[in-house]
């Protein structure tokens, strides 16, 4: 799958993503100090070779600033991550996809859902908002790609090499409790019991190995697509874990 | 009526309730795959034809064309909530019972055969989220993007929430009514969506607890068993799947109604920093027109042109309808037709004489017995709330 992939990223390597700023002095201060926070990871300006990113950025109106601090490949990848496997634990990434917002109100908005509980840590939440401010600005068209298909498959969170290739993985189920607990839990219950999502104790998922990496890989019904999110060694080890349940 | 403490009557129903359980259970046991696809294909069927703006939890709007009719289809009727629908166990005839406590004589269960047996009230009403054409305030505001169609016009059928009242007994400090549903949010760090109305609202004849829609049982997506339905109000107070009428001495506290749902009582700027005080809850719905047909972007010829449309408003009347094709420099009066409830939408039609070629606007607005008038575009405001600029939709004639 990662074969597969890299073309495309290869392709997006000089990817730059516009920020929005308000043209008010209190905003250009906080944008003075998002620079910094960017500065970074800002990437050398290079031409931009992604057809789909073109349209985002030329639309940005000659009236308004044009602040294109870079949000490199890397955590563009990583915030997307994030919005799968975060955001729509409790609503679909189509929510966000539809706002046109100031940085301000963006940083409203992820400070918020951290207080009702976003699983996201300062640095996640920080580069949430970072993201979703050069993505979704006010002048940003109205029609973007979807989430998930503009970059492509986002990498894992985790970096451990995808060993499908070498034959099977096996789990180790003293990790998989806390890959489980910040990534699964919110829904299906500490412990697995159920919640929201389905019983996985005894589910008979777990006995179906190919049904279950089908759903965690590829989502199913309400449940989000993991793939983004969790390496294969991840599932591995929730898989194992889940079985000692 | 199950009053406390527990009378013989409350043993019999949990008996009987147990029993039903039970049954329940059995039936599911034997045919499991049946019931399952037949859930697929009802919920396949709820949604159909509205357009999904978020897919979970799941908000979806009704196309416009739809409102041609005077009531909207409950399978057509938009759909908003904070946390989705509840599992169906915890709203099922069995499991589910409405409590009502608080500053009241004595707190009182009821099932929902005690609703039946209570006098039956029928109300037409239209029934709108709070930000039905948030999509058109500028700058964008955060929010669902709604654009026309979170709006719908339904005949609702239960019991007045006073009679509710009177059973359990108000006190006589009460002045706000709180309502709370089962629905739950995935993370127990998220507020619950409590909202309340003044008591001189919740005891108004008209304001009821529908457990019918349209003349079928209240859907799943509509907030069965049991919702409030409040005529002329917005619907951010017409609380689904109700579970919970605690009657207070003040507001609800918490974000759904402390910080979210409330608009500005005065003119304001984006960005500026606007104070507790100059904030009221949403409550009553302005006036309001859509034009239903032709569709936007449609292909007319020439000659005449029936322009047909719904208008309503909060607690009036409306006394006339105008559309323009001149960009608003001059009005023609529409004709109200149709059926005519206190609280239901009016429609209207208007024959145009389609001429020339290109592109045309046609743009309406509706006026109500007390002078409101909708204006070319709403204030803005932070949550974008109530918009209610002129209807405008663009059609090309034909050489």
């Amino acid at each position: 799958m990662s074969m597969l992939r890299e073309p495309f990223r290869a392709g997006l390597a000089s990817l730059k993503l516009p920020t929005y700023r308000q043209r008010t002095t209190r905003a250009v201060a906080r944008c003075g100090l998002a620079g910094k926070m960017c500065s970074g990871f800002s990437l050398p300006v290079a031409a931009l070779s992604a057809s789909i990113m073109i349209a985002a950025v030329s639309v940005v109106p000659a009236a308004q600033e044009e602040d294109l601090s870079a949000v490199s490949v890397a955590l563009a990848l990583r915030a997307e991550a994030l919005i799968i496997a975060r955001c729509s634990v409790c609503h679909s990434p189509d929510l966000i996809v539809q706002q046109r917002l100031p940085r301000e109100r963006w940083k409203a908005t992820v400070e918020k859902m951290k207080r009702w509980g976003a699983e996201i840590s300062n640095d996640e939440a920080d580069l949430l908002m970072q993201y979703l401010s050069a993505r979704y600005h006010p002048a940003a068209p109205d029609q973007l790609p979807p989430i998930d298909r503009e970059l492509g498959k986002a990498e894992p969170l985790t970096q451990e090499p995808v060993a499908i290739a070498k034959g099977p993985l096996t789990g180790v189920a003293a990790r998989g409790a806390g890959i489980f607990e910040h990534n699964c839990q919110a829904c299906h219950g500490a412990g697995a019991v159920g919640g929201m999502g389905p019983r996985l104790v005894n589910n008979p998922v777990l006995t179906h190995e190919e049904s279950f990496w089908e759903t965690v890989v590829h989502g199913r019904g309400a449940m989000p697509a993991w793939d983004a999110v969790l390496s294969h060694q991840d599932i591995a080890d929730i898989h194992a874990w889940l079985l000692t349940r | 009526m199950k009053e406390e403490p527990a009378s013989r009557l409350l043993s019999r129903r949990t008996l009987l309730g147990k029993l039903i359980q039970g049954l329940g259970v059995a039936l599911m046991l034997g045919a499991i795959p049946r019931v399952r696809a037949e859930e697929v294909a009802v919920s396949k069927n709820e949604t159909d034809g509205l357009i999904v703006r978020v897919v979970r939890p799941l908000d979806a709007e009704t196309p416009v064309q739809e409102f041609a009719s005077y009531l909207t289809p409950n399978s057509r009727f938009f759909v908003r909530s904070h946390f989705g629908p509840p599992p169906t166990e915890t709203v099922s005839e069995a499991n589910w019972k409405l409590r009502v406590s608080g500053l009241v004589e004595r707190s009182t269960e009821f099932i929902l055969e005690d609703l039946r047996q209570m006098e039956t009230v029928t109300v037409t009403a239209v029934v709108q989220c709070s930000g039905n054409g948030r999509a058109f305030h500028r700058p964008k505001v955060p929010g669902v993007q709604w654009d026309r169609g979170a709006v719908g016009n339904a005949q609702w059928t239960g019991v007045r929430l006073r009679d509710v009242l009177a059973k359990a007994g108000v006190q006589a400090e009460a002045r706000h009514v709180q309502f709370r549903g089962a629905d739950r949010p995935v993370a127990a760090s998220v507020p619950l969506f409590v909202r309340s109305i003044p008591l001189e609202k919740a005891i108004h004849p008209d304001t009821i607890l529908a457990y019918g829609m349209n003349g079928r049982p209240l859907p799943l997506l509509h907030g069965a068993p049991l919702r409030v339905i409040i005529p002329g109000w917005m619907a951010a107070s017409c609380i689904k799947w109700l579970t919970d009428i605690t009657v207070s001495q003040d507001e609800a506290q918490g974000f759904y109604m402390q910080t979210a749902y409330r608009h500005p009582t005065r003119p304001v700027t984006p960005g500026e920093v606007i104070a507790a005080a100059d904030l009221k809850p949403i409550d009553a719905m302005i006036v309001k027109s859509l034009i239903a047909r032709p569709q936007d972007g449609a292909s007319i010829v020439h000659g005449p042109v029936m322009i047909q449309g719904v208008a309503w408003t909060g607690e009036g009347k409306i006394e006339k309808v105008e559309v323009s094709v001149d960009e608003g420099q001059t009005w023609e009066p529409a004709r109200l037709i149709g059926e005519n409830h206190p609280y239901g939408w009016r429609q209207w039609q208007y024959i145009w004489q389609a001429t020339g070629s290109g592109p045309r606007t046609i743009l309406c607005r509706a006026t109500d017995d007390h002078g409101q008038t909708q204006p070319k575009t709403s204030p803005w405001n932070p949550s974008g709330f109530l918009w209610n600029g002129w209807d405008r939709i663009t059609v090309t004639v034909a050489a």
